[in-house]
Order: structure tokens, then sequence, then C-alpha cells
């Protein structure tokens, strides 16, 4: 029972997660804003359209959309879940994760190429170029998390992780910043990127997905609104016992991933979009974070380096 | 073995046969059928030997110094024999359409097949030989002919310019084989390889010293930096059914090369071994830079192939470091991983390789900033080539995943050792396989995504059009390859099983069933994986159901006079990417403009230096070259000086046969 709410609700979760950072956005800059679900009539709205396609665009344009959400589900299916725990779980399960997501921004990437726009095309050089700095430094983190507790799949690395102490906290808070930066980054928002934007020089993933209507494009924007969930989950799972079966998990992990919608919102009210070539600036700091982490776990669990 | 020398000599002598048939036609049909037959041949003994794992042998006396000479066929030469003999018919099918082009034309059709023929039949042999100096003989064959083969449009300059380089550097990557197979015979007394495995199983310098002649010399062959630069440069020139199997095939014999030296030192020595994993990460990431800032297709699959041999090179370092440290877990899933990724490489490669000759053939041109589009003319080549370049990217459910996989799982189990030293060259490896992984991403989307997708750059020529079924029956053939080995791993996993126990006989069993298990449920995840985008695929038919869908031109902001010009470039496409690696990729920028009142015309020129080549292998021929020229006074062009030289010639014979006497 308890799962079968879980499943619902996650369904739901990444309407709450953006209608979350736009209320913030909105509450902070003195507006009233729109209905918490908006995000979910928007998603209705798209579905009953019709569409329109450009005439340069071939099968790839089809199928992207298709890719792209599918990808993100079943890389939902890797991650542990308060109670539910993954659903797909083998050794190095991680990798799995990681890939499932660059064969989603695989597909964006050439659909996007597929309109023969110069935005799109401008829009997908900058995806590319930004996730060459994200991808290296997740794998950091996840590899970080292995050497901690010398396992290879999330399900087991979250477990341990949840019973030890000391200074895993640390290390946790560490990568929760990275993860943040990584959430930034990969869900397109402040200081990376403005999803208000659609055009702009400054845009990014928004400019992307400019062609894309009616079905598509509900299934591009609730991809998008599902992989800020997946990734805050990650984040939230560093933090929550995942294996206890009991109501206060959920409720920590929950609590988590509204806070950090929350906390998305504040950073977009509070910062400014950065110039794009001081992006790659702020992703690095990614990198450095983990390789921090990675530093202080050699250094206590192996007794110095 | 019988079997299995039929068929090396069937090559051979279907070579042979070109030369007596007139009509160029002929030609490709013969060695068709040929290469067809080699395969009965040739086949069930190589699946005899990877499915219950036998050794079959074969001894041959030679005149001296060769001697007596062992031929041996046992499971890891079996792999490479597997790869050699079916590329070779996948591209004598793809030569009977490719090389249509070339009928009664100036170029030799003859010489063509002869030297294909030696390719092959000298790389099949390369495999089995078990003696040094038969060795070096095939492997000096195996370098010719292939030499031969890329000139083979030998009146373009830059085509002769590349041949010429190739084989240069092929003759200083043999001369570093010649000096470790004659040091080692030297030692041992026979040029067997068998008896070689004292010397080099023994943890002294000797041993190092000889590891790393071997290594550099395979590894010129193999194409790790700094030995790569001939790569880029013969891989272009060659006509594309050579070219893919020099990339896919061929380069894998160094590979091949650099695993026997392994299997006779036993355990490696720690240090050697987190040399090549270093070198080898270097590799990949010289490798897919380099490709990144290409505009020739050709030249961009070549860097690829360097890359890809820097991932399987990883996983022989990682090979080497499980042994080292007796993990055996970290050993299997590494030479696992390298082994499969030599297997993968040739799949996908040749196939890239195939598409990119069915672009050139219709467009003349192999520069993509001068394509686009061509997904509308040949849609089939077009899915075909973007199936390799997924399975490239190593992406789920195509087979480049399941080796990185395998590499990037072995390195995780590092993290478990207690070694400080372990731990931190796996996170570089592991972090750096995930930079490697992206950035062949970014090059293929790009590659794909400016070549086939948007719409045409510049007018073509004429329209283009698909393939023949013969081009485009190979690429076809290794698709499948793609989903079967991506999808259902275990089948080749399977068949590895003998090789892998080559390198490791202790308790392999209970490793590999995990190993086994663990492929067993990726592929579960990968049917579940195909179901989810079957479900949302359906989703998507049901909500778009007698929907009104419109045909309209790309959104173009209001801007009214739009040119398929002002779309991006390759090189655009790129340029954020490579700013921000500038150091590693220098670009050479020309301008040439006139200022005048009015806008005059302009140009402008950019290309893109190699850096590896630039800081490893241009000081040393600078080097070499400045050392040489000291002695160019002995060739001065006067007549009296050689004659000088013939008298001075004498003079010392004259002296040493008096004083012998």
């Amino acid at each position: 029972m308890l799962t079968a709410i879980q499943i619902l609700f996650l369904i739901f979760v990444p309407f709450l997660f953006l209608g979350i950072i736009n209320r913030v956005k909105a509450v902070w800059a003195g507006r009233k804003g729109s209905p918490l679900l908006q995000p979910f009539y928007d998603f209705k709205k798209l579905l009953r359209k019709g569409k329109v396609i450009s005439k340069t665009t071939s099968i790839i344009f089809k199928i992207a959309p298709t890719v792209n959400l599918s990808s993100i589900i079943f890389a939902f299916l890797i991650l542990p879940l308060p109670s539910i725990g993954s659903v797909i779980s083998f050794q190095g399960d991680f990798i799995l994760f990681a890939y499932a997501l660059g064969l989603a921004k695989f597909f964006t990437v050439i659909a996007a190429l597929d309109t023969g726009s110069s935005f799109e095309g401008m829009g997908a050089s900058r995806e590319v170029t930004f996730s060459t700095i994200v991808e290296p430094a997740f794998f950091i983190v996840i590899g970080t998390l292995a050497l901690l507790t010398g396992q290879t799949s999330f399900a087991t690395i979250i477990n341990l992780l949840s019973a030890s102490a000391g200074y895993t906290i640390l290390v946790k808070i560490l990568f929760a910043v990275s993860l943040i930066i990584m959430i930034l980054t990969e869900g397109s928002r402040v200081p990376v990127d403005d999803p208000n934007t659609h055009l702009e020089l400054t845009m990014i993933h928004e400019v992307m997905v400019l062609d894309f209507s009616g079905p598509d494009l509900a299934f591009i924007l609730y991809g998008s609104g599902l992989k800020l969930v997946l990734l805050t989950s990650l984040l939230a799972d560093l933090f929550i016992p995942v294996n206890v079966v009991s109501v206060y998990p959920l409720i920590i992990f929950m609590g988590i991933i509204f806070l950090t919608s929350a906390l998305i919102g504040m950073i977009e009210s509070l910062i400014a979009r950065a110039r794009m070539s001081h992006v790659p600036q702020f992703i690095f700091l990614m990198t450095a974070l983990s390789l921090i982490a990675f530093a202080v776990v050699i250094f206590f669990l192996r007794g110095g380096l | 073995m019988n079997y299995f020398f039929s068929g090396v000599l069937l090559f051979f002598l279907a070579g042979v046969v070109t030369i007596f048939v007139r009509k160029d036609e002929w030609k490709s049909i013969i060695f068709l059928i040929a290469a067809s037959g080699a395969q009965i041949l040739i086949l069930p003994t190589l699946f005899s030997s990877l499915i219950f794992g036998n050794s079959f042998s074969a001894a041959a006396i030679f005149s001296e110094p060769i001697g007596a000479a062992t031929l041996r066929l046992d499971p890891l030469a079996s792999v490479f024999a597997l790869i050699i003999s079916a590329g070779a018919l996948l591209a004598a099918i793809y030569s009977l359409g490719y090389m249509k082009h070339y009928y009664g034309g100036k170029y030799s059709l003859s010489a063509f097949y002869f030297f294909f023929g030696l390719l092959i039949s000298s790389m099949l042999l390369v495999v089995v030989v078990q003696n040094s100096i038969l060795f070096l003989i095939v492997w000096e064959l195996m370098s010719v002919s292939s030499f031969f083969l890329v000139v083979f449009e030998n009146d373009k300059e830059d085509v002769r310019k590349a041949g010429l380089y190739y084989l240069i550097a092929m003759q200083i990557g043999a001369s570093f084989l010649i000096a470790a197979f004659s040091w080692l015979g030297n030692l041992s007394g026979s040029y067997d390889f068998a008896s070689f495995k004292n010397i080099l199983s023994a943890q002294n310098y000797t041993a190092i010293i000889l590891f790393s002649l071997f290594f550099i010399g395979f590894g010129t062959k193999a194409g790790f930096v700094p030995f790569h630069t001939w790569l880029p440069r013969a891989h272009p020139a060659a006509p594309t059914g050579v070219s893919a199997i020099m990339s896919g095939v061929m380069i894998k014999t160094g590979i091949y090369g650099i695993l026997r030296i392994i299997l006779l030192s036993g355990v490696p020595e720690v240090h050697l071994a987190y040399a090549v994993f270093i070198i080898s990460f270097v590799t990949g990431i010289v490798g897919i830079l380099n490709a990144i800032s290409q505009k020739d297709i050709k030249k961009f699959l070549a860097y690829s192939s360097i890359e890809n041999i820097g991932i399987i090179g990883m996983g022989i370092g990682l090979g080497m470091l499980g042994a080292a440290y007796n993990i055996p877990l970290i050993e299997i899933l590494g030479y696992l991983g390298a082994i499969l990724h030599s297997v993968n490489h040739f799949i996908f490669k040749s196939m890239l390789f195939y598409g990119a000759g069915i672009v050139y053939q219709n467009t003349n041109t192999r520069n993509i900033e001068k394509l686009g589009g061509l997904i509308k003319f040949m849609p089939v080549t077009s899915i075909l080539f973007l199936t390799g370049a997924i399975a490239i990217s190593g992406l789920p459910m195509f087979n480049g995943f399941i080796s990185e996989f395998a590499i990037y799982l072995g390195m995780a189990k590092g993290f478990a050792s207690a070694n400080v030293s372990l731990n931190i060259f796996m996170l570089i490896g592991f972090s750096g396989l995930a930079l490697i992984g992206i950035m062949a991403m970014v090059g293929f989307t790009k590659l794909f995504g400016i070549a086939f997708l948007g719409s045409p750059r510049e007018p073509f020529d004429k329209t283009p059009h698909e393939g023949s079924t013969a081009l485009i029956l190979p690429m076809i053939v290794l698709s499948v390859f793609i989903f079967v080995v991506g999808i259902f791993p275990i089948t080749i996993i399977q068949i590895l099983n003998p090789v892998l126990r080559q390198f490791n006989n202790i308790n392999i069993e209970q490793q590999f069933s995990s190993v086994f298990s663990l492929y067993t449920s990726l592929t579960g995840a990968f049917i579940l994986f195909a179901l989810i985008i079957f479900i949302v695929f359906l989703i998507r038919v049901y909500f778009l159901r007698n929907k009104k869908v419109e045909q309209f031109k790309t959104w173009d902001c209001g801007y009214q006079a739009v040119s398929s010009r002002l779309q991006y470039t390759g090189s655009s496409y790129s340029l954020p990417f490579l700013e921000l690696v500038a150091e590693f990729v220098p670009q050479k920028t020309v301008v040439e403009t006139q200022y005048e009142i009015f806008p005059a015309e302009a140009h402008l020129k950019t290309s893109q230096h190699d850096f590896a080549e630039r800081l490893f292998v241009q000081p040393v021929l600078k080097f070499i070259r400045r050392f040489l020229t000291m002695f160019a006074w002995i060739q001065s062009g006067r007549m009296q000086q050689y004659i000088l030289y013939g008298l001075i010639f004498l003079v010392i014979i004259l002296i040493w046969i008096f004083g012998a006497m």
C-alpha cells in the first residue's frame, strides 16, 4: 500500500517540484504566483494538442522525446528509494544509471541538430560541453562512495552509508553541494541556464527543444522535471536510512526533495545567470569538491595519503 | 589446424588468381567467393577452440635460421583470428560494391586484391606463429602488404606521402620487436616463444626492458600515444574497405601481441601495470580530443580508433594490476573488457567506416562541413551509421557498453582494495573513462548530427542515394552483432571463457560465474528498458491518434531569409568544448581580408594540431634530422668523392684479407 502511494506520488512529484520552484520565485519577487500544480495543467494541455513538425526533421526528431523520457524513467528504477529499494540492482548498476542518462542526452542532442536550426545547434553544443565537466565529476562522486563503503551497487552503498558515522558527515555535505551543482547544470537552472529565457543566446537546454510541440513537448517537459527529481532523490538517498520499512524515512526523503526545490527557487531569485564563459568554472567547483571528498575518505579510511 | 591453414592459403591464392583474370568485375567476385570459402574452412576450427577451449598446434621444420617452428591456435589466437577472418569476408563483400568505382580505371585492381589476400593471410599467420623469426617475417609481410593497399591511389601525392609515413612508422615499430626478439633469442638460446617464459617472468630489469620494447613495438601497430601519428594519415588515404580492415582488424594484432607477451610473462610487475594503465588512459584522451576537432570523417574515425585502443589498453592495464595485486576478479574483468572491446571495436568501427565510404562515394567529399541532411537521401545508411555511433559512445543496449562496463566495474572493484595507490589510480581511470565516454558522445553527435541531419550545407553535385546491396549488407550484418552483443552479452562472454582461463586458471570458475550472472542481470535490465521505451512509445501513439500533425519549416524566430548555410557547422558545434581544452588542441587560425571602404572578400582558415605529436614526436624527429645532417657531407654529389669511397673500401678489404692471411 505504502509502495503504491509512493509510486503514485513519484509520478506527481516532478510537477510539484517545478511548481514549488516557481512559487518560491514568485513569493520572493512579491507576486502571488501560479498554482502549485500549474506544470501539471500545462502537461495535460500539451497532451491534448496536435503538433507541428519541421520539414527539415527526420525520424530522429520523432523518436527522441520517447527515448529521452524512457531513459530517465529507467534510471529511476536503478536508484534506491525509501521502503521500495531499487527495482533493478546489481554490481555496477550506477554505471548503467549514468549511461542511461547519457542515452537520453544523446538523443536530445541529435534531435536538436535534426532541425537544422542554428539556435538549437548552439544549445546542443553547450549542453554537451558542460556535460564533459559534469560527467567525470559525477563518477568521482560515485567512485568515492564505492571507496567509502567498499560496495559496487547503489543499494548496498546507500545501506552502508546510513550506518556509517563520524567523518562521513563531512563527505556527505561535500557531496550534497556537488550534487546540487549537478542538479543545477543537468536540470538547466540558474546560474548555468535560465529555463525562462526561450529566445536569448544565453540559453542551453530550453533552446534545444524549441521545435517540439504537443505530446512530444509534454514528454520533454515531464522528462526534465523527472530528471530534477531523480538527481534530487540521489541527494536525499545520502541522508536517509533506506532499508528501514517505515514512514519516517519516506517523510525525510520527501522533505529533502521539497527543500531542494525550494532551495533552487531561492538560488534563482538571488543569483543571476552566470556569463557563458564563467559557467565551466562554476561546474568545475563540483569536480573540486568531490576530489576533496575523495581525499578526505582516503585520509580517514586508509590512514593518510 | 589443416583446415585453418587451407583457409589462410585460400586467401592468398585468391589474391594471386585475380592477377590472371582480365575483367575487373570478376576479380571482386572471385575474391569474395574465396573469402566465403575460407570462412567455411577457418570458422569451425576457431569455434571449437573458443567453445571447448581446445588448442591446435602444428610443427614445421624450416631451414636455418628459423629452425623448428611451432604454430599454435589457442583460444587467444582464435578470438583475433575470428575478427580477422570475419572482417575479411565483410570487407570483400563491401569491396564488391565499393571498388566498382575503379573498374577499368587507372588503378590496378589486381594489385589491390593480391595485397588484400596477402594482408589477410599474413594477419592470420601472425596470431598463430610461435617462433620469433617466422613471426617477424609474417609481421613484416602484414605491414608491407597493407602499405601497398594504403597507396592504392598511387598517383596522388598526399596518398604516397601518407603511405611512406605509414611504412616508416611500421619499420620503427618492427625495429623494437627485432631488438626484443633477438635479445630474447640470445638469452634463451632458442627462438621459440615457449622458451622465453623463464626470462620474461623473472621480475628483474631485463624483463621490464624487454616488456617495454615489446610494448613500443606492438604499441606502434596498435596506435598507443605517442606512436599513434600514422593512423590519422594512413586510414584516410586507403580505400574504405581497407580502412575498415586496418582500423577494425589490423591494429588489433598489436593488442594481440601485447596480450601474448603478458601471457608469457606470468605475473606482471606492478609498475609496468601502472605504466600501461596510464599510457592507455592518455591514449584515450588524446585520441578523442583530436577526433572532436576533425572535419574529415575518416580522420575523425582514425582518431577515434586511437581512443578505443586507449580503452582496450586500460582494460589490459587493469588486468595486469589485478594480477599484480592478486585480485582475480579485477584481473578477469580487465582482460575481459580489453578482449571484448577489441571485438566490439571491430564491429562498430568497421561499420562506421563502411558508412563513411558510402557517404564519400555519393558526395565526393569527406569534409562534414559540406554535408548535411543525408538522412533524407540515404535513410538506411544513416540509421546504420547512427547505430554504430551510439555503440561506439558506449551507451546501454549497444555493444560498446558491454565491454566498457567490464572495465568500469573492474576499476570500481579496485576501490575495495586497501592499497591507496591502487585506489587513487582507479579513481583516475574511473572518472577518466567517464570523460572519454562523454567526449566520444560529443564527437559522435557532431559527426552524425552535422553530416546526416539538418539540411545540406552545400548543394550536392549529384543527388546522393542509398548505397548498393553489397555496400549495405556488411553494415546490416554488423548491426545485428551490435544488438546481439549489446543485449545478450552472455553469448559472447561464454566463448571468451577459455581465453580468460589462459590468463588465470586458478579459481576462475567462481569469479567467472559471478561475472556471468552479472551480465545476465544486465540483460534483464535491458529488456526492462526496452519494455519501458515500448510503453512510452505506445502512450505517445495513444495521445497522437487522430491529432493534426502539421508540417512547417524549422522555427526561425521570425527571421525570414533563412538559408541552410546558417546552420550550425561542425566547427561551431565543437568550439565551446575545444575552447575549454584549448591548450591540448591548439588551433591555428589564418584570416585573410583586404580592408577597404566596403567589406571585401575574406577568407578564414582554421586547422588543429595534434598536441601529442608536437610534444612527443616532433622533437625526436627534429633531433634525428639534426643528427643525420651531420653526415650529409657523405652524399655530396661529387663523382670524385664517390670514387674515393670505392678506393678506401678496396684498400680496407685488401688490408683485411692480407691481415687475415
